[in-house]
């Protein structure tokens, strides 16, 4: 790799570190300062919204197959279908994802 | 897991390694294909870890090889990498109130992807504030590493990999959206908080369709927000705040 491609990927890592730790820094800062105040330290209403929203639509984007065939999409909703029959009895993380995969897989196996 | 009380020493990293292992089902294939790809584009075996190691963001790695290899201005490069970063704004503020103010957190944030973002927002609110950093740091670096070791398999040996096993790269993909899901489902409490999600995690799956992945999340968790605050009149005062406890 060349100098500057060398300086690009560094300049691309600096960045996305700062992205994702200047935030931090600065409600952290915010929160601090409503403290010394006498205030309670509260997360932003529209920030409490965007968080779970942001978590769905990671949920939407990853529900599309890498390879979109008519199979892939059948064994997604029945992976999810399944996944979210199991949640609902175990109120759990691992074994609903578990299964889903499971099922998923045994969709796409048997049905290709 | 409900934990209200400090956990049994050595516990709250055992749940964080327990939380994130449904990750590494989606990242190392997907690392392993990273790997392989970037040494078809012509960047070597230490580069192509290293590019894993130090930007540690999937969908701008990707985009970062191809966009080098194919000769794009390298400005365009950098830009173009961080503005598909640039949702990762919104992960440490929502997180920052359980987080405390121990100097550590900060080389940690590092680690903060989509992913150990949506885990984060539901399980460090269950745990008392002396466990946080343990389960983080445990689930964070398992994430990380995890994501390195795809990446070197997919380096030196993908090719081969995914020719012997090619179901590996299409089946255990999907436990990121099946963990997406159980992260997702514990927040539809009501009629308002589930309008508002099903209508982000539906715009979103419409936009990657269409064919913009990169605008797909965040256009989709503002028309999802605009969707809650729209709704919020008809919610009790007590639903309208997220589900989880302050800490």
């Amino acid at each position: 790799m060349s100098t500057e491609i060398w300086l690009t990927l560094v300049s691309i890592a600096v960045g996305t570190y700062l992205i994702r730790v200047v935030p931090y820094v600065w409600m952290q800062r915010k929160q601090a300062r409503s403290h010394n105040e006498g205030m309670m330290a509260d997360t932003p209403d529209w920030l409490t919204v965007m968080g779970p929203a942001m978590i769905a639509a990671m949920f939407g984007t990853s529900l599309v197959p890498a390879h979109p065939t008519p199979l892939a999409w059948i064994a997604s909703a029945v992976g999810i279908i399944a996944t979210l029959l199991v949640w609902r009895k175990t109120r759990s993380m691992g074994v609903p994802t578990f299964v889903g995969v499971l099922v998923f897989g045994l969709v796409e196996v048997v049905f290709r | 897991m409900n934990i209200s009380e400090a956990t049994p020493p050595g516990s709250a990293w055992k749940q964080g390694l327990k939380d994130a292992l449904p990750l590494l089902g989606a990242y190392i294939p997907i690392a392993i294909s990273f790997g392989l790809i970037s040494i078809q584009s012509g960047f070597g075996v230490l580069e192509t870890i290293l590019i894993s190691v130090f930007i540690y963001a999937g969908a701008s790695q990707f985009l970062f090889v191809a966009m080098v290899a194919s000769g794009s201005p390298l400005w365009l490069v950098v830009i173009m990498t961080l503005l598909i970063n640039a949702r990762h704004v919104l992960y440490a503020p929502n997180i920052t109130a359980y987080l405390g103010t121990d100097k550590r957190w900060i080389p940690l944030m590092h680690c903060l992807t989509d992913q150990i973002f949506a885990l984060s927002l539901t399980i460090l609110p269950k745990l008392a504030p002396q466990d946080r950093m343990a389960w983080y740091t445990s689930a964070a670096l398992l994430a990380w590493f995890s994501w390195i070791a795809g990446t070197a398999i997919g380096a030196i040996a993908g090719d081969e990999l995914t020719q012997r096993w090619p179901l590996i790269n299409d089946v255990l993909p999907f436990a990121l959206p099946a963990l997406f899901l159980v992260l997702v489902a514990p927040r539809c409490t009501n009629l308002v908080w589930t309008a508002a999600l099903a209508c982000a995690a539906v715009l979103a799956l419409v936009v990657k369709l269409l064919g913009y992945p990169n605008v797909a999340i965040p256009l989709a968790a503002i028309a999802g927000a605009l969707v809650f605050h729209a709704m919020k009149p008809r919610l009790p005062s007590d639903d309208a705040q997220p589900t989880e406890a302050k800490p």
